[in-house]
């Protein structure tokens, strides 16, 4: 069993050093990883970027994150990685990551993703450069999650989770005004999802959402926006293929 | 015809604008009229956070009554894990 904790959305500007910290400490207790799902600043400079450094920099169990649309804000998600890397924390973006968790495998793929809709109401590759643009960016993102996936697939992984900021399914939407659901996420990611193969799916992004959905294909997803937790972060009681194999 | 500037509708509007655009960068709390009263609704990270979004509020929608009920994040480790067998 895997024991994941999870939020999103922590938003930290240059009075949040601390807020944070007393619970992260309390994660050796009760998590084998945490998981960052994007917007940890608010506006993407590098100040707010090394407050959130300092609080989860030395934690006793590996960070994994990707970043949000917050953190892109100041146009520095390059200096915004940077300085989450030299914190110890492994930033996704399109990629996978592969962590040794008392003894099981565990692989995590990342993007952040971003919008475009959910099927039957989505945006499509049409008219517009600008609108043609939006959609090839987020098929983009998508793809790269599908890839890191097969990669994981590939690397002999106990479990693997899909760690994205922007939702894959409009299920963890509910609360939100159904207006701005393209602004939320795209099936584009739950369809990656899918195809790649995924034990659980991690975002943030919709403040006024809810926790729990589902991928089309079967695939648990769970909003972690701090908002919608209302706590410091999640855990998630992830069983192993093993454990499955081993129960049938 | 009527001042577009005094129409509550584009207030609110310009109110979530400068939200976003000052040094909150909040686009996570929902501003709707009720009424002849503006509800603002919400988690922002921090105290200061929630001081801030209320004086941006009460200036740009001077002389009309606002409702908060933001509230601060809560920063509390979990008393419960959820399994996912």
């Amino acid at each position: 069993m895997i024991r994941v904790a999870a939020v999103g959305d922590i938003h930290m500007g240059a009075e949040s050093q601390g807020l944070l910290r007393p619970a992260f400490d309390t994660l050796p207790d009760c998590a084998d990883l945490l998981l960052l799902a994007g917007d940890l600043t608010r506006h993407g400079t590098p100040e707010e970027a090394r407050v959130v450094a300092r609080e989860v920099q030395g934690l006793a169990v590996p960070v994994v994150a990707v970043l949000g649309n917050h953190d892109h804000h100041d146009d520095q998600p390059e200096k915004v990685t940077g300085i989450l890397q030299d914190a110890d924390v492994t930033v996704l973006e399109r990629e996978a990551t592969v962590l040794n968790c008392a003894g099981t495998r565990v692989g995590v793929a990342g993007t952040k993703g971003f919008g475009g809709g959910f099927v039957g109401r989505s945006a499509g590759e049409f008219g517009e450069p600008l609108m043609k643009e939006f959609v090839r960016y987020s098929r983009h993102c998508a793809d790269g999650l599908r890839e890191a996936l097969e990669e994981l697939r590939d690397r002999d992984c106990e479990a693997r989770i899909a760690l994205t900021h922007f939702s894959p399914v409009a299920d963890t939407l509910a609360g939100e005004p159904l207006e701005i659901y393209p602004f939320l996420g795209t099936y584009l990611l739950a369809e990656a999802i899918d195809t790649g193969g995924a034990d659980l799916a991690v975002h943030g992004h919709a403040h006024m959402g809810t926790e729990h959905g589902m991928t089309a294909g079967g695939v648990r997803v769970r909003n972690v926006a701090q908002p919608v937790i209302r706590r410091a972060f999640n855990v998630y009681q992830l069983h192993t293929a093993d454990e499955g194999a081993a129960r049938v | 015809m009527t001042d577009p500037a005094g129409n509550v509708e584009y207030r609110v509007a310009h109110l979530r604008d400068r939200l976003a655009a000052e040094e909150l960068g909040e686009l996570g709390v929902r501003v709707e009229v009720h009424g002849q009263t503006v509800v603002i609704t919400g988690t922002v990270p921090s105290a200061q956070c929630r001081d801030i979004l209320l004086r941006t509020a009460r200036e740009e929608l001077a002389e009309l009554a606002v409702h908060s009920d933001v509230v601060v994040a809560e920063n509390t480790s979990p008393d419960h894990a959820e399994e996912l067998p």
